[in-house]
């Protein structure tokens, strides 16, 4: 098993910063869902990782623990994780995107 | 070479993969994207095989945002680490024998005038230190005295990277490196120096550090290309391999060097600023208010 990036929307949902977005190495693998915080009562987005993208640098945690100073985003194991974003459930919209949650590992459902 | 080159043969859609699908309905093609607006749209560049946590590919993703049209962008690269990347993306890439990228781009730029007349149609080299400043030198520096009028970017990672690490022109004094257990001989090439002299009309020195200055400089380098002459960004892209930089600490080496040696820099003629000015709007090349000069 390997590490990937999760970002915990709770902490990222509160503030606007994005900055993992344009940091990450890889192209469409930390995506932004504008509306991810709202039936929360989160006034911001909030970013996701595409997992079977995400090579695992922690490059993004670097910039969030230390440019942004937020603390969301932590290395887990892939087996580990739950359900999460992978590139197959991500759908684009006007100005935003977002994915349907699935296993990893398993797939969807 | 138009907005119509990444559609759907009709009926043939449903076939395509999902990246592709993607590509047509939400990329960047024929819309204003911006640095801060990635996540929520589909980027020119797909998965590629660059190690994990690469500087370089940071700034190729970055400089693929920043592109003014990418539907009318053709990118020429040579080998090295950075055309595993340039080449994975939804634009053209021309791979030029190594040292040949500025000479293929020429031909290029000039073919691309012949054919299109006065459409911008953007030519983009960018290709590593040892493409440009040792082995292609002589094409490179060549194609700035022609004043060919296409963006050369350097993916300046100071090592032959993807040959496991030998010296190049570009290697700091002293450098010790796997296939140099010497350290270098002698001082890092000044290829900005070169640039400038060579008759450039926009140089500037970048660091992937910060996205944002990445996304402006590539924009006005490649727009000053297109009227004006060729225009070199010079850009910071360490190599976490060969320079044993753990990837989580890319970012923090990217900060240190750009303090201590790669400060951000750029040069512009007066020529380029005025085009800059008038055509595209950039408020800071406007001629000062007499007040403001007289204040100087």
């Amino acid at each position: 098993m390997y590490l990937v990036a999760n970002i915990e929307t709770e902490i990222c949902a509160a503030t606007s910063c994005k900055l993992c977005t344009q940091y990450c190495p890889e192209a469409n693998t930390i995506l932004y869902d504008n509306e991810a915080g709202q039936d929360q009562g989160f006034k911001y987005g909030a970013a996701y990782v595409a997992v079977d993208r995400c090579k695992g640098c922690a490059q993004c945690v670097w910039v969030c623990d230390n440019m942004a100073k937020h603390n969301a985003i932590k290395m887990e194991m892939i087996d580990q994780i739950g359900d999460t974003a992978l590139t197959e459930n991500v759908t684009y919209g006007e100005k935003t995107s977002s994915a349907v949650l699935a296993n990893p590992v398993r797939g969807q459902g | 070479m138009s907005l119509d080159y990444v559609k759907f043969t009709p009926g043939f859609g449903k076939f395509m993969p999902k990246e592709y699908r993607d590509m047509v309905e939400h990329g960047p093609f024929g819309k204003k994207v911006s640095v801060s607006q990635v996540g929520t749209f589909k980027e020119i560049l797909e998965e590629h095989p660059m190690c994990a946590g690469c500087a370089m590919t940071l700034f190729i993703r970055l400089a693929m945002v920043a592109f003014p049209n990418p539907e009318d962008t053709i990118t020429v690269g040579t080998a090295g680490c950075g055309r595993l990347a340039i080449s994975q993306a939804a634009i053209p890439f021309v791979y030029g024998n190594y040292g040949d990228q500025n000479g293929v781009a020429s031909g290029l730029t000039r073919g691309l005038r012949l054919r299109f007349g006065d459409r911008p149609k953007d030519v983009v080299v960018m290709a590593g230190d040892g493409g440009m400043a040792d082995i292609g030198f002589a094409q490179t520096l060549h194609s700035w005295f022609r004043k060919e009028k296409f963006t050369t970017i350097m993916l300046d990672n100071e090592v032959y990277g993807n040959t496991g690490g030998q010296e190049s022109g570009m290697t700091n004094r002293n450098q010790v490196l796997k296939m140099a257990p010497l350290g270098k001989k002698f001082e890092k090439m000044d290829m900005l120096g070169m640039a400038k002299v060579s008759g450039c009309a926009y140089v500037a020195t970048v660091v992937p550090n910060n996205p944002r200055r990445v996304e402006s400089v590539i924009k006005k380098a490649v727009l000053v290309a297109r009227e004006i002459g060729p225009s070199y960004i010079q850009a910071y892209t360490s190599c976490n391999i060969e320079y044993a930089i753990p990837t989580d600490k890319v970012m923090e080496d990217a900060k240190t060097v750009e303090t201590d040696r790669y400060k951000f820099t750029e040069y512009i003629t007066d020529e380029a600023k005025e085009y800059l000015s008038q055509l595209y709007g950039y408020k800071e090349y406007l001629p000062k208010p007499a007040a403001a000069v007289e204040k100087q």
